[in-house]
């Protein structure tokens, strides 16, 4: 049918359900951030003048998939997040987790570690081993990979601020078991804007961290080609309360940031392009658009790449994504429905095609989850990827009048956002001037606020509520005696080491980071060397505080 | 006399970053006309109370996200105790299991929000407990 006679046609079908579509298109139907949903898509909403709607999956600019044939060539990797408070406990968890299915490691540190801090410093009191393993020096690194060969697992690292020292822990281990660094694999989340803006676990000012992350990519590119060292995070902004459009559009703008920096150091684009990954949220909601999103993603990156800054590698043109759902989307309230939302959130990352997915356990609401929860969490995988069919056909979305509307809808919002961020500045200006987290905060509040006014449904919270008798039980409980063992973890490693080497390489590391930054005062190399001589966390990230200083959060919001 | 408008620290001690909820209050209880101070993240639980008694605050509201709130919320009772502050009404949120909420009260903390909460529970809520400190 000709576009002209198709457009006589839905105007009479328009006409002939004239009524009907009335009353239903009365309250308007939106996407979170406000996109608007037709009742129906037809071929009129197709764009004949795109070429990404009929290009071929694994071929730029990549709207279709990074592979040709998707998930029959390499089904997406099931990643869950994990960490016991001790790095004894984080082991043997490990060891069980590689052996159930092959299932790699994504380790949760606790925030200590997470800022710089030693368990007996003052402001780590009461927060030892809480949200995660606890690493002060090597010694702990060594105990958590007891065993498992760093050649030949694949270990992520959810680390930021200090994220140069704990890759310089896995260098160090990975030469003392005799792994080959050109092969270890494994990856760091190192995106510290985001924690400026997002998450809160920000220790130096904006240009030292940028720094170091410059340093840790730069070093990977040249020395472990196999590793992943920067995971840029959109996922934080999306539990922050970001809407979907700047979750993604604030990840690029994070994203290119670095890219630039990388660039001027002299890294080629194709030398770590391609071992950039995104970490986003999958979640249930709006789940068309989630997917739509992931699409939307690949093209904007592929075509970003290739045309502002010339990458030619097809690896650099992919843009890999690890999809978690989301924590701030589970509920308290009949909390085994969390279940059902985060089966629908991995369906939405399999429909957008993505290379990685972990999903939160229905009791996460709670606490620490407990192993029989991780168990059905990894399970719900296990079941969309092997009886559902989903995996069969690449982009099984793609050619849908709505999906393909809804990505190029998606894309050009998300574009002209970075456009806006761009011109007024730049990433680090938003950082610095707040202006990032007055958005995600304005966003959480709408978002809140339609809860709180029935608008948007969650169910057991504002409808189909039931009134449980028994309120569910804390899931994990942390010994109580752990803090204390691990104060006199890190003092026995301070009393044992031979403190000589250590001072020294201390003093070699405040040495290189007072040097203007560039590749011969990569700081890498000396935190290699002061975590070889037993250096704790705390003293390395002391040592960088002494030259750079702190982060100041302006305290206006 | 003109009766004085609420005045309400927020604070974030310990360690956690994450401020998704205590920007949620702080907005709402702005709307709703109130005065809040924000004090941004990593504080001790003695910096916040210091604060608290120096802005003459009638609420102080902690957000916590990282299991930490018992040992936190002990030490800011304490301080508020050790400062003669303790008419200051504390209010705690996030991210806190069930079980350790008749524990938060039985230290001092006069009520706890977490996930799930309505703001406008939240906004009544310190608005009542303001008025009890206020002057009428």
């Amino acid at each position: 049918m000709l576009r002209e006679d198709l457009k006589v046609a839905e105007a009479a079908w328009r006409a002939r359900h004239a009524d009907e579509l009335a009353a239903a298109t009365a309250k308007p139907a939106l996407c979170e951030d406000g996109i608007p949903l037709k009742v129906v898509y037809t071929p009129l909403d197709a764009d004949e003048a795109s070429p990404g709607d009929a290009a071929f999956p694994g071929e730029f600019p990549y709207t279709r998939g990074n592979d040709a044939s998707g998930y029959r060539k390499k089904l997406w990797t099931i990643s869950h997040y994990a960490g016991f408070g001790s790095p004894r406990e984080t082991n043997v968890l490990f060891r069980k987790m590689i052996d159930h299915g092959g299932v790699p490691p994504y380790m949760a540190l606790d925030l200590p570690t997470q800022l710089g801090l030693d368990p007996d410093d003052p402001m780590a009191a009461g927060e030892v081993g809480l949200t995660g393993t606890s690493i002060a020096s090597l010694r702990d690194w060594e105990t958590i990979f007891d065993g498992i060969s760093l050649e030949s697992t694949f270990v992520g690292t959810v680390i930021n601020a200090p994220a140069a020292v704990i890759l310089a822990m896995h260098i160090v281990l990975a030469q003392k078991q005799g792994a080959d660094l050109a092969k270890v694999r494994g990856n760091l989340q190192n995106d510290i804007l985001k924690e400026f803006t997002a998450r809160g676990n920000f220790i130096f000012p904006v240009a030292p961290s940028l720094r170091l992350v410059t340093d840790s990519v730069e070093y990977c590119s040249r020395h472990l080609p196999s590793f992943w060292p920067l995971n840029v995070t959109g996922g934080h902004f999306a539990e922050a309360g970001a809407d979907r459009v700047h979750e993604v559009a604030f990840a690029f703008a994070d994203a290119f940031t670095y890219i630039e920096r990388l660039l001027a150091r002299g890294v080629s684009i194709d030398a770590f392009a391609k071992n950039m990954f995104f970490l986003m949220k999958t979640n249930h909601f709006d789940l068309f658009e989630e997917a739509a999103k992931f699409r939307a993603m690949r093209r904007i990156w592929a075509t970003r790449l290739r045309e502002r800054y010339n990458a030619r590698d097809p690896e650099s043109l992919k843009c890999k994504v690890l999809g978690h759902s989301g924590g701030s989307q589970m509920t308290r309230e009949r909390p085994e429905l969390n279940i059902a939302r985060t089966t629908l959130a991995c369906l939405a990352g399999a429909l957008g095609g993505i290379q990685l997915i972990g999903l939160r356990t229905m009791d996460e609401v709670f606490g620490i989850p407990t192993e029989k929860s991780e168990m059905i969490a990894i399970g719900t995988q296990h079941v969309v990827a092997h009886e559902t069919g989903v995996p069969d056909v690449v982009d099984p979305l793609g050619g849908s009048y709505y999906v393909e509307s809804l990505t190029r809808e998606f894309e050009s919002r998300v574009l002209s956002e970075i456009d806006r961020l761009e011109r007024e500045g730049g990433m680090v200006r938003a950082v610095e001037n707040g202006s990032i987290r007055r958005t995600i905060a304005q966003d959480a509040y709408e978002a809140q606020r339609a809860v709180e006014r029935g608008e948007k449904i969650k169910v057991g919270v504002n409808k189909y509520r039931i009134d449980e008798a028994e309120p569910p039980r804390r899931p994990y409980q942390l010994d109580p005696a752990e803090e204390g063992r691990r104060v006199e973890d890190v003092r026995a490693v301070r009393r044992e080491r031979d403190s000589a080497a250590t001072a020294a390489a201390i003093e070699e590391l405040k040495r290189v980071a007072r040097l203007p930054e560039g590749s011969d005062s990569n700081l890498m190399v000396p935190i290699i060397e002061a975590v070889r001589a037993y250096a704790t966390m705390g003293e390395i990230c002391k040592a960088l505080k002494d030259v750079f200083g702190e982060y100041v959060e302006r305290g206006r919001v | 006399m003109e009766k004085r408008v609420p005045r309400i620290l927020m604070g974030k001690p310990g360690l956690c970053g994450h401020d998704r909820g205590i920007m949620l209050v702080i907005m709402a209880l702005r709307d709703a006309g109130m005065e809040v101070i924000y004090s941004g993240r990593h504080n001790s639980p003695e910096q916040l109370v210091d604060v608290a008694v120096q802005e003459d605050v009638d609420v102080l509201g902690v957000s916590i996200l990282s299991g930490a709130h018992m040992a936190l919320c002990r030490r800011i009772a304490e301080r508020l105790k050790e400062q003669d502050a303790d008419d200051i009404v504390l209010l705690a949120g996030g991210f806190i299991p069930p079980d350790d909420i008749p524990g938060l009260k039985a230290l001092g903390v006069r009520e706890v929000f977490t996930e799930g909460a309505r703001l406008d529970d939240v906004v009544a809520f310190v608005r009542r407990a303001a008025e009890e400190r206020l002057p009428a």
